[in-house]
């Protein structure tokens, strides 16, 4: 258990914190009742500050893309309470295998639950880097369990709205966006069936694509 | 549990559509506040909404921490978006805060909430209303504060940090006053 957050839950909800520690918060608060309480309650605070601005209207265009976004996925087809372990410890191995930014951080902040966790993951799934294709490319990895049944996929630098396509034996499936984070957009599906290979496409051009060996 | 409550953490279309409903305006001028562009401010408010509701939900309190939780994603969103892209000059913020929203859109959220909250922070010691204030109002990180005021980076945290446990304090008083 690392130290309590102290003034950070309050700075925190007040969007001030560098994004290193911002997420330092929400990895904290994930298991800390105690501080999830804190910035509960300084979030409640920073609500009040935000009735105080002209209230704006969006376009309605912004509710039928949140409509389309959140649409169930074809593929989507498992609880949701089994997906955090899975994207966490897909992140973390991540870290693992080389693409990483953050091994020594990661050394010095992780606990030994999650240590284990990724020793445990590590050996149940692949990865492979996907190959860039057209003039404007994207950087992109996935990993993906041996069994086939769950599929993470990161694209570092976007540059625009990605969105993932499948092939499996059956035919072309449509996986979704992928939902920005920071510097890179990631997606997470657990497939129905075997999926050969995706191709990311932005604005219908398909800038990267990878094959997937079980 | 609060049934918006319930579908929203149970991801039930009805459960984002009544959020939608209800806190959409307040979300996008969340948004609006940090960045200029309206395009933009709408895709922050996607981006997080779309993001919470794919996380794995660890979200188990009320209505009105729902709502607080939502606005502090969709304010991170914004700012990270500023910060991402580089765009946090001064012109970029004061444009944000400055370009005219709609001329049909009422001032504010609830006028006897943002009543409370200017008598609430009317009782700031100035140095705490004033760090707060560049905090919130201002998008300026606590680095940039520090230097504004050309004070220590610790002195900012501790001051933005009890003006909101003071706020916090004094709007529930006024919230059981007003019960």
């Amino acid at each position: 258990m690392t130290e309590h957050l102290g003034e950070n839950a309050e700075l925190y909800p007040l969007g001030i914190l560098d994004d290193d520690a911002a997420r330092e918060v929400e990895r904290h608060i994930a298991f800390c009742s105690e501080c999830a309480e804190r910035v509960a309650r300084a979030e409640a605070v920073a609500a009040s500050l935000a009735a105080a601005l002209p209230l704006a209207t969006p376009s309605p265009t912004l509710e039928r893309r949140l409509r389309e976004s959140t649409r169930p996925q074809r593929y989507a087809n498992k609880p949701r309470t089994t997906l955090f372990p899975f994207a966490l410890a897909a992140a973390f191995a991540l870290a693992f295998l080389g693409l990483g930014w953050q091994q020594l951080v990661l050394r010095q902040r992780l606990a030994a639950e999650d240590v284990a966790l990724v020793t445990m993951v590590h050996s149940h799934f692949n990865h492979v880097s996907m190959s860039p294709e057209s003039t404007s490319p994207v950087a992109a990895k996935i990993l993906y369990a041996r069994d086939g049944s769950w599929i993470y996929i990161i694209a570092d630098k976007p540059g625009g709205a990605l969105h993932a396509i499948a092939h499996t034996e059956r035919g072309v499936a449509d996986l979704g966006a992928m939902l920005k984070a920071g510097e890179t957009a990631t997606l997470l599906v657990h497939p129905s069936e075997r999926v050969r290979s995706i191709a990311l496409q932005r604005g219908g051009t398909t800038v990267a694509s990878a094959k997937l060996v079980y | 549990m609060d049934q918006l409550v319930d579908d929203f953490a149970a991801r039930r279309p009805s459960g984002l559509e009544q959020v939608y409903a209800l806190w959409s305006r307040l979300f996008f001028s969340v948004a609006r506040h940090v960045i200029a562009d309206s395009g933009q401010a709408e895709d922050c408010v996607h981006d997080a909404l779309v993001r919470v509701w794919r996380s794995p939900n660890r979200f188990t309190g009320n209505r009105e921490m729902l709502k607080a939780y939502l606005i502090t994603c969709v304010r991170n969103e914004s700012l990270g978006m500023v910060r991402r892209e580089g765009r946090r000059d001064a012109r970029e913020l004061k444009a944000a805060r400055l370009a005219p929203v709609s001329s049909v859109d009422p001032p504010a959220v609830d006028p006897v909430e943002t009543q409370r909250l200017r008598a609430a922070l009317g009782r700031l010691p100035d140095e705490q209303r004033t760090a707060l204030t560049l905090a919130y109002y201002g998008n300026k990180t606590h680095v940039e504060i520090a230097q504004e005021l050309n004070v220590p980076l610790g002195t900012i945290k501790s001051r933005i940090s009890m003006a909101m446990r003071k706020l916090q304090t004094d709007l529930a008083s006024a919230e059981g006053q007003r019960s």
